[in-house]
């Protein structure tokens, strides 16, 4: 009795595996076709299926994933021919998501990515040239930023897209700075210098509703917003992350610009100018206890929630002889081993039509990436709230180093910022980063054709 | 089924016996012995963890030389050092004392015990997050400290400090541990039979005195045992300090593991982190083996 109870669990455990792994069939149709006005012919047609096509993109901020989600549903609502499928992953981890990815050998068909990643990406072999999909309309209307971000060097090919450009500048509070008698600049042409820059920390810093004069994002913790906020300081006073002819780090990372610069902004913190780390996010938009905001466009939707018409967008100062600041941002790419990459291409194609990017460049305060998106768009034109953004990626804005000894270069610089936040002396936390990033180039034997051994 | 004869051949139930091993051990032999001996050839290579364009060459003793150098690597083997020195004593001093607590017959002494060993089931990484909320500048702990001292005692940065995120992790890895340890004396403890106590009463002794001639040396066995799994245990810090501090600040939470994890699966440089691994286990087998020399078990003469 028992041993047939046992065989027959089995068995319908067995037929249960069966049933699920069973593929589904095409549905068989009837339709009616009208072929002349006398005879009518019933003829059978199999509908498809949609195509399932995968796609991955990072868990980022709210009103980013809240738009994708959307667009996901109306781009599957639209048609039948594909069905998006997405999985969300978070940011933090991104890169080792993908390279875990890479072991398995279980790529989704479209992916996102942080743009300077695109170099380490495509020397690996996990990309495929987007060229073919491009027409030349779309290449033509897409921002030189994003063409650029998406280019690889060694073949001039395009390997990813992105839907948006970032834009980082300094975001204020128009009142405190009235009150504290601070000028405020109005374009790129107009930016504070140096000096002026600490003057204000200090003007701002007096006065009695502020706590800290600017929010530096130091809660982010560790990762990639110290590179990409950090390194524009370095790059406006004549230093570097790496010297991009010859690829060695030491030299540029801890010669004496960097050191300069690096030494200035442990300054600020020394001095109680910078929201510290456990405080959390709001302190700016929120509680209001700081005056400035050193952050990227992201924070577009909690600022004008929480000030309103105080809310005023600054340019990068002039730490040196120019102004500097970061660009580049998340674009799309098509792994090589795509299953299913026309099914891809039409959905990168629907987000890239402008009415899509401004959709989601309204919710994230983004740069949108096409000229006729932001012709169309309030947000960014000539005196519109977040023109300063366009008129720094066309004249002061710095992309990230585009080698792929990229993940290195941001985990070593990220971890000597994150030490001299904490008081360790500047020069040797660059010297250790330099010589993490030249010995990861030389174990590479300089990622050839990069050379820079 | 006929009997083969016995002497000097497999029997069935030798057969049977290596059956019933073979599942776990062919997983054994995958998943952990394997694995260790792959890392001390890996060790001598310059692996990257995912096949690219640039092909796996034999590097000799070059990833050994660079440990040399690398002063992470040095921070990390004094932290793991130091909080091997501060846990072990502590965790089992605190696991005996409370072991002693609950070993009576009270009423809701259950509650008691399961209170205790309650930390230990929880998982580590809820452990750390709810501490880094008790350990924030305006959190619990701070508060806790100033009402009782009056406010002389001022909030402490206990995860940005240098100074005081490694003391941060001890106490909650303490605090988490003590559980388990506690359980094992519970057990030790209450394999001591009570006429030794009674005996004892007679003859006048008072409880530190019972303590010191009775408790403490009929549990050798089980010292022995909670101070070799503690110590190892003890080297394998990882998740606390992956969660609260990632190795920060300055490298004073950094720990062995977390930097095998950090360059073999994050900088992909699997070589260079099965170096790191032949290093450290090769001082735990060190240390290991000296504990055992030193803490010679009791054994019963039968």
């Amino acid at each position: 009795m028992k041993r047939t109870v046992l065989l027959l669990t089995l068995l319908a455990l067995l037929m249960l595996a069966v049933v699920a792994c069973a593929q589904p069939t095409p549905q068989v149709v009837k339709e009616t076709v009208v072929v002349t006005k006398e005879v009518e012919k019933v003829v059978t047609v199999q509908v498809k299926e949609p195509e399932k096509v995968t796609i991955w993109f990072h868990s980022g901020r709210g009103e980013e994933r809240a738009v994708l989600e959307e667009q996901i549903k109306e781009f599957n609502s639209s048609q039948d021919t594909y069905r998006v499928e997405a999985v969300q992953l978070p940011e933090g981890s991104y890169n080792e998501q993908v390279n875990a990815v890479a072991l398995t050998g279980q790529w989704p068909d479209l992916l996102d990515f942080d743009g300077p990643y695109m170099a380490n990406y495509t020397w690996s072999g996990y990309l495929q040239p987007l060229d073919g999909f491009v027409s030349k309309d779309l290449r033509d209307d897409l921002l030189p930023s994003i063409i650029a971000q998406g280019t690889y060097p060694p073949d001039g090919k395009l390997y990813c897209i992105g839907t948006f450009d970032s834009g980082l500048a300094i975001w204020g509070n128009k009142s405190y700075l009235e009150k504290a008698g601070v000028r405020i600049p109005t374009s790129v042409d107009d930016a504070w210098t140096g000096a002026e820059f600490e003057d204000a920390l200090a003007k701002l810093q007096a006065l009695p509703e502020v706590k800290w004069a600017m929010d530096m994002k130091l809660n982010y913790g560790r990762g990639e917003w110290y590179t990409y906020g950090f390194s524009p300081i370095m790059q406006s006073m004549g230093g570097d992350l790496i010297d991009r002819t010859t690829w060695k780090s030491t030299g540029t990372l801890n010669g004496p610009q960097s050191v300069k610069a690096m030494t200035m902004f442990q300054n600020w913190i020394n001095q109680g100018y910078v929201v510290p780390a456990d405080v959390g996010d709001a302190a700016f938009y929120g509680d209001k206890t700081a005056a400035l905001a050193w952050v990227g466009h992201w924070m577009w939707g909690p600022h004008k929630k929480g000030l309103g018409d105080d809310l005023i967008l600054l340019p990068m100062p002039k730490f040196g002889e120019k102004a500097a600041t970061g660009m580049g941002s998340w674009c799309w790419g098509i792994p090589s081993a795509a299953k299913n990459a026309e099914g891809a291409w039409e959905f990168l194609s629907f987000l890239l039509q402008p009415d899509q990017i401004l959709k989601m460049t309204n919710a994230n305060g983004a740069v949108p990436s096409r000229k006729s998106a932001l012709a169309k768009s309030e947000l960014f034109g000539p005196g519109g709230p977040l023109n300063i953004f366009v008129q720094q990626l066309e004249s002061i804005a710095v992309p990230r180093p585009q080698h792929p000894a990229y993940p290195t270069i941001t985990s070593a610089y990220a971890e000597a910022v994150d030490n001299i936040i904490s008081g360790a002396d500047v020069q040797k936390e660059l010297d250790k980063a330099a010589q993490k990033i030249d010995q990861d180039i030389a174990d590479n034997d300089g990622y050839p054709p990069f050379g820079g051994k | 089924m006929a009997r083969r004869s016995k002497a000097r051949t497999v029997t069935d139930d030798t057969v049977t016996a290596w059956l019933f091993m073979a599942p776990a051990l062919i997983l054994l032999l995958l998943f952990l012995i394997l694995p260790f001996f792959m890392a001390f050839g890996l060790a001598f290579t310059n692996q990257r963890l995912i096949p690219g364009p640039i092909p796996t060459r034999f590097v000799g003793l070059r990833n050994f030389q660079r440990l040399l150098d690398d002063a992470t690597f040095h921070h990390a083997l004094r932290n793991n050092f130091v909080f091997a020195l501060v846990v072990v004593p502590l965790q089992s001093g605190l696991a005996l004392f409370l072991a002693l607590l609950v070993n009576t017959r009270r009423r809701f002494i259950t509650f008691f015990r399961a209170s205790y060993f309650v930390p230990t089931v929880t998982t580590m990484v809820v452990v750390a997050i709810i501490w880094g909320f008790l350990l924030a500048e305006q959190g619990p702990i701070n508060a806790i400290l100033r009402v009782i001292s009056f406010g002389h005692l001022g909030p402490y940065k206990w995860i940005d400090d240098p100074h005081l995120a490694l003391p941060a992790i001890i106490m909650l890895s303490i605090w988490q541990g003590v559980g388990f340890q506690m359980v094992i004396y519970l057990a030790g403890l209450q394999g001591i039979p009570p006429d030794l106590y009674e005996a004892a009463s007679i003859d006048g002794a008072g409880m530190w005195q019972k303590f010191r001639y009775i408790t403490f040396p009929s549990l050798r066995n089980t010292h022995i045992f909670v101070l070799v799994t503690t110590t190892i245990l003890a080297f394998k810090l990882f998740t606390q300090v992956e969660v609260l501090t990632q190795g920060g600040p300055l490298d004073a939470t950094q720990t062995i593991v977390r930097l095998m994890y950090v360059i073999g699966f994050r900088e992909l440089k699997v070589g260079y982190a099965a170096a790191i691994t032949v290093v450290f286990v090769l001082i735990v087998l060190l240390i290991s083996l000296i504990q055992r020399r030193v803490l010679v078990e009791e054994r019963e003469v039968a």
